[in-house]
């Protein structure tokens, strides 16, 4: 029989490795000390053991032994730590296991270790940040956050490191954006807003003044509502009524429409009180419009009839001058609503009376009053620095001159473009927002792509740029259509039969505007001899229409330059695009090269208004092959145009060597993949997209972004130009 | 009695005038000149012309354009009877024949070569060729055909040609101005002009958004029946969500931000 006593601490093996590494020994002898006798601590050991054999470094193991923890959770540390080292190197794990050690976060070990295969350098930048990450974007976000940095950086290892130390303005709007309730409900704040007073606001996120915290309030200057993200200190849940209520107040500003007032010489209390009396009028007047509005905004006047400091005197004066159902004794607020309730509210100067009165009030109170610290309340009322013209002032401070450049920039641009975002363009390409002008190519939208990694689609990643076309030899193009008179007449054939003709006649119809006085008789005989006559004794007329719009999407990219393919497209698109123009088949010519995702660059040849003629065939001729191919973008635009074209059946043809490659892309697979949503995108919408791969290169891939029967393969470029206009017509016959 | 005489409106129909359009149309009428009648849906239309046909003691017969309508929908076709095949006048033939004004409402919903066959009713000649059955129709000296159409939403595809554009006198219908418009609801729909005039100020907010996702911002139809609804006891911001906003927009952000807007019209 054994004797009764405590179990024998586990690890003796471990124990005995580190036997002449005193340095570790007393750690080690302490964590098994503290796992005696739990489940689970003999596989502690080993795992232990194992780090150890994995030349993990003293730093490592000296860390991970300081570790408190029950034995099964401390075996799954020591092994993800072990995958570490073996991956990324001792200091990356001592970095792990220190954000572990601070942040007790599960979800941190598969990212890590994610990062220690894919991009071994940055564990520990991701380590140090992983808390700025997960506060901002939790558990769920981190693995989404660093697909993001991954597919982001591409090739570029620098810019990898850059992100993961969140240097990248990508990684700071990642993690601003995800807390960002404003980006979110815009498009219904917008839609509010232009319901309550017939034209749509300027609404713009408030821009962080940097080394300063994020801003708290609303900001209303000359027509621009500034938004924060999100306010801070307020749920989740309340923060779409909350800016609810920010807009409306704004535009109650707005809409009341007072000149902004010199500073002059007032004092920040009684631009405080000036501010809030006029907040209070700008609300009346808009409560008299709009009653529903009390209700929004009633919720956040929360204040009570106690304390005495300037904040909380503001705030109950605010809720008095509000809410004429509050009681407050208090001699200053009880004033103020007395003064506030005899005043003619339509006059814009009775807030300047009453809020000067009121200051001296408070001033004779002694009242301490600072301007640094004082945010307004209640929350949706907005900072009111667009009440005040604050001229040449010199000690005006930066951070509001800053504002003030800023907003009276964005109204530039947005009356630039006012007339744009209006029109039905907009509405129907859902997904493409209009961007703004820069030198490069001028932005024509910008579209989503597929994340393959984390299996998501990421916003606005690329930016379709128009790239005006050079004007090349149109000669030489006519003289290679000239020196192919077979194929000319080939093409010719099938245009005369896919022409429409006359309108075919259809008999035995049952229903129509005319008799088939064939049917008829048939039927009477029918009748007679006492047998049941076939109703159907119409006829009826079938006109045969061609309703099908195509964009053509021409691959340009460096590629293009073997084997003089460029060449060969060419001269199968003129004839394609004269086949289809004497068949008014209404058509497009887009051409797309790109560099990185910022540079997808479009380069139209002919628009479907135009006509193809000799400009056009100029710039069929002066497209010169360079750059990549970042496909799911460019399909995604033809699609955008398409959309905005009224046909029965729209079509996507595209001439690329089927292989997807971007310089800011690591695997070829995502936008193979990417270019596999973008296909379904447009098939969801009603948009067919096929895809003609001259050389046969690339066919596995193909069949993967356009599905089996949706492309065609040429084993030979020279094939290209009669098979070109050969399958448009099959498709158009589909 | 005559065919036509079914189609004669035995009761005055409530009609809200807003501005010369009566006028209009006698003197049209008094002249047998074709009429068109533009505006966006349910903003009173068909109502006005009940109203006339009942003023002016003419039968109203009706013809709702689709796509599918053939000119056969319109004059008439032969159909099979037991024995012989038997011409049956169309709904335009009856009216021409029978001195009525023929309504097409929605014109451009039928297809061009439909739209045609009106042609020699409305210029000088006033006659109808019923070519199937080889007969040249001289409309009645009464007859008068009118056409509505909504300019909002037909596209390029459906548009009206010129040659029939240009056949009509034009009266423009557009929402009513606010006060008569609750008037017009109050005494539809039964409700007190206090509540109509609440309804008016929700459709003002719906035809705010016209443009910016809405087709078509709630029609004065709409607001009856959202009127019809509080009668019956619902109250105002849930009689607004059945009959204004759910069938106005399928788009969830759209219908949150005019439900917001229609609160915010509540006191």
């Amino acid at each position: 029989m054994r004797p009764a006593g405590p179990p024998p601490p586990p690890g003796t093996e471990l124990l005995a490795a580190l036997a002449d590494r005193p340095a570790l020994l007393e750690p080690a002898r302490q964590a098994s000390d503290a796992l005696a006798g739990q489940p689970g601590a003999e596989r502690w050991a080993a795992a232990v053991l194992a780090l150890l054999h994995a030349n993990a470094g003293a730093a490592c193991l000296t860390a991970l032994l300081r570790l408190r923890d029950e034995a099964a959770a401390l075996e799954a540390v020591a092994e993800h730590v072990t995958d570490i080292v073996r991956q990324a190197g001792a200091a990356a794990a001592v970095a792990a296991i220190e954000a572990w050690a601070r942040l007790r976060e599960p979800a941190l070990w598969p990212q890590l270790r994610r990062l220690a295969h894919e991009a071994p350098d940055c564990v520990a930048l991701l380590a140090a940040n992983a808390g700025a990450v997960l506060r901002s974007r939790g558990p769920d976000g981190l693995g989404d956050f660093v697909s993001l940095g991954l597919k982001a950086a591409g090739r570029d290892k620098s810019k990898r490191a850059r992100f993961f130390a969140l240097d990248d303005p990508l990684a700071r709007q990642a993690l601003a954006q995800s807390g960002s309730d404003f980006a979110m409900l815009e498009r219904r704040l917008k839609l509010f807003a232009t319901a309550l007073w017939g034209r749509p606001p300027l609404l713009r996120p408030r821009p962080a003044v940097p080394g300063q915290p994020p801003p708290r309030r609303a900001g209303v200057t000359d027509g621009v509502i500034l938004l924060p993200d999100s306010f801070p200190g307020v749920p989740r849940a309340a923060q779409p009524t909350l800016f609810h209520a920010a807009v409306a107040h704004a535009l109650a500003h707005l809409m009341a429409g007072a000149p902004r007032q010199l500073v002059g010489t007032l004092k920040p209390l009684q631009l405080a009180l000036i501010g809030l009396v006029e907040d209070a009028r700008v609300e009346a007047l808009a409560m008299r419009r709009f009653p529903g509005l009390r209700r929004l905004w009633a919720r956040h006047h929360v204040a009570q009839p106690e304390g005495s400091t300037a904040p909380a005197l503001l705030a109950r004066l605010a809720r008095a001058l509000f809410d004429p159902g509050y009681d407050d004794a208090h001699g200053f607020v009880a004033k103020g609503a007395a003064l506030f309730a005899a005043a003619d509210l339509e006059n814009p100067a009775e807030s300047r009376r009453i809020g000067g009165l009121l200051g001296n009030d408070l001033g004779q109170m002694r009242i301490q009053f600072n301007a640094r610290i004082f945010v307004i309340e209640p929350p949706y009322r907005d900072d009111n620095l667009g009440l005040w013209d604050f001229g040449a002032q010199p000690d005006a401070s930066p951070a509001v001159l800053d504002l003030m450049i800023e907003t009276a920039r964005l109204r530039q641009e947005e009356t630039k473009d006012a007339p744009k975002s209006d029109s039905a363009a907009e509405e129907t390409t859902v997904r493409a927002r209009p961007v703004a002008a820069s030198q490069e190519g001028v932005p024509l939208a910008r579209y989503p792509e597929w994340d393959r990694a984390q299996g998501v689609e990421r916003p606005d990643w690329t930016c379709v740029r128009a790239v005006p076309a050079a004007s090349g030899d149109v000669r030489r193009l006519e003289a290679a259509l000239e020196a192919a008179p077979e194929l000319r007449r080939r093409i010719d054939r099938l245009v005369r039969a896919a022409r429409p003709g006359r309108p075919q006649r259809l008999r035995h119809q049952p229903e129509g505007m005319d008799l088939d006085i064939d049917a008829v008789l048939d039927a009477e005989i029918a009748r007679a001899a006492g047998e049941t006559p076939d109703e159907r004794v119409y006829r009826g007329t079938a006109l045969r229409t061609r309703d099908l719009a195509t964009v053509v999407l021409l691959d340009v990219s460096e590629s293009t330059r073997r084997d003089g393919a460029l060449e060969t497209e060419r001269l199968a698109v003129a004839l394609l695009a004269d086949a289809m123009i004497r068949l008014d088949d209404p058509f497009a010519l887009l051409a797309f090269a790109s560099d990185g995702r910022e540079q997808v660059r479009l380069t139209r040849i002919k628009d479907f208004a135009e006509p193809f003629a000799r400009t056009q065939r100029a710039r069929l001729a002066g497209m010169a092959p360079g750059l990549s191919t970042r496909l799911g973008a460019a399909l995604r635009h033809a699609g955008a145009e398409l959309a905005a074209v009224r046909s029965f059946r729209r079509l996507v043809l595209v001439l690329t060597d089927g292989e997807p490659s971007d310089i800011d892309v690591a695997d070829p697979l995502d936008l193979v993949e990417d270019s596999r949503r973008a296909v379904l995108g447009l098939r969801s919408r009603g948009i067919d997209t096929f895809a003609v791969l001259p050389g046969c290169r690339g066919t596995d891939a193909a069949a993967r972004m356009f599905g089996r029967a949706g492309y065609a393969a040429l084993r030979r470029l020279d094939d290209l130009p009669a098979r070109l206009s050969e399958l448009y017509f099959r498709l158009s016959h589909r | 009695m005559t065919a036509v005489d079914s189609f004669r409106i035995e009761t005055e129909p409530y009609y809200r005038p807003v501005g010369d359009e009566v006028a209009v149309f006698e003197a049209a009428y008094q002249h047998r000149l074709p009429v068109m009648l533009k505006g966006p849906t349910g903003c009173g239309k068909t109502r006005f012309l009940e109203y006339m046909a009942w003023r002016l003691r003419r039968p109203l017969v009706t013809v709702a354009a689709h796509e599918d309508m053939t000119a056969a929908d319109m004059i008439g076709r032969f159909l099979l009877v037991p024995g012989e095949m038997a011409w049956h006048d169309g709904p335009l033939t009856l009216a021409v024949r029978g001195g009525a004004i023929c309504y097409v409402d929605e014109i451009v919903e039928a297809r061009q070569d439909t739209i045609v066959i009106i042609h020699p009713l409305t210029d000088a000649r006033r006659m109808l060729p019923l070519e199937k059955k080889n007969e040249l129709v001289a409309a009645h000296p009464d007859f008068q055909l009118t056409i509505s159409y909504n300019p909002g939403y037909q596209s390029a595809v459906k548009d009206l040609k010129e040659s029939t554009r240009q056949r009509f006198v034009a009266i423009d219908f557009g929402y009513p101005a606010p006060p008569v418009e609750a008037e017009i609801v109050a005494c539809e729909s039964g409700i007190d002009p206090g509540r109509a005039a609440t309804l008016v100020e929700f459709a003002q907010r719906s035809r705010n958004l016209r443009g910016q996702g809405l087709e078509e911002g709630a029609s004065t139809r709409m607001l009856i029946h959202a009127g019809r609804l509080m009668l019956a006891g619902l109250s105002p911001a849930a009689a607004a969500q059945a009959a204004i906003v759910l069938p106005l927009t399928d788009d969830a952000e759209l219908r949150e931000a005019l439900a917001a807007a229609i609160a915010a019209c509540l006191g």
